[in-house]
């Protein structure tokens, strides 16, 4: 039960780290910087007054998912694999 | 998404596959949206557009680098010798003993309640060997001691809310913690129920 208890917390710890890496490989890569720019346009589109978190998250999370590059994308999912046959006991 | 609560190993090269492309996806998805919720907020407090302002106006808030001024250009130890008259004893103090003699003059602040304890112990001490009017010091002397003894709770009470200020990111991290192992019992006790 106890080992049950310590793998658990080490799989939400690993998807922690995971996510930190993402984050970190996609602002070097200018992902965040291009993503930014589209979220100008959606502004200056809809108003700076009444842009809400829903129109940005509808224009900008299909982009975001398609503009990520193809290294970190593989680099990410080799992670994942990893990570999984690691605790696949 | 939820933590995965049953044994990986049962499961075929496919599906790991499947697995790993679901938590990428995920992953993204949790990038894109921090990134609107950031961008939002930024809209919504007024500092989004700020890294578009032209040339000219940026040598405005440029930092300053000379001697004797701060990075915003202004002076300032120009009243470090200037004169201020104490409200309290009308006398007349330099600006950089005003703040000290400020704190003593009032009664107020960290030194000033622990002289006047020192005083009223030391004049505790006088008032119990003289044996007339014993009475009626020791009356005195009661309500100063308890004002003190208040002092100093409230003191102590503001350090402790101190130091406990500075213990958030700690507290705030212990708390995920305990979050985390909640789940974890959570799905143990799933488990306990279905494989084990």
């Amino acid at each position: 039960f106890y080992w049950h208890c310590v793998q658990q917390h080490a799989r939400f710890i690993e998807r922690f780290g995971l996510k930190e890496l993402l984050r970190a490989k996609l602002t070097e890569c200018g992902w965040r910087d291009q993503l930014k720019a589209h979220c100008k346009d959606v502004i200056k589109e809809k108003g700076l007054e009444h842009v809400t978190v829903e129109d940005l998250v509808v224009e900008i999370t299909p982009k975001g998912r398609v503009l990520v590059p193809d290294s970190v994308k593989k680099e990410l999912l080799q992670r994942i694999r990893a990570f999984l046959a690691q605790h696949a006991t | 998404m939820k933590m995965e609560d049953m044994s990986l190993s049962g499961l075929d090269n496919t599906k790991l596959e499947a697995l790993a492309q679901d938590i990428y996806s995920d992953l993204v998805e949790d990038a894109c949206l921090g990134l609107c919720f950031e961008v939002h907020r930024a809209v919504k407090q007024g500092y989004f557009f700020l890294d578009d302002t032209d040339q000219e106006s940026m040598k405005d808030f440029e930092i300053v680098d000379q001697p004797g001024v701060d990075i915003f250009g202004q002076v300032y130890n120009q009243w470090k010798n200037k004169e201020c008259v104490c409200p309290n004893c009308n006398r007349s103090i330099a600006a950089s003993r005003f703040a000290p003699h400020l704190e003593k003059c009032l009664g107020m602040g960290r030194n000033s309640s622990r002289i006047a304890n020192r005083r009223i112990a030391s004049s505790n001490n006088m008032n119990n060997k003289s044996e007339s009017d014993q009475e009626d010091n020791d009356d005195v002397n009661d309500n100063d001691w308890s004002y003190g003894s208040e002092k100093k709770k409230r003191k102590s009470d503001k350090v402790f809310l101190h130091s406990l200020k500075q213990h958030i990111p700690l507290v705030s991290f212990i708390a995920v913690e305990i979050h985390v192992l909640y789940v974890v019992f959570l799905s143990t006790c799933n488990c306990k129920g279905a494989n084990r």
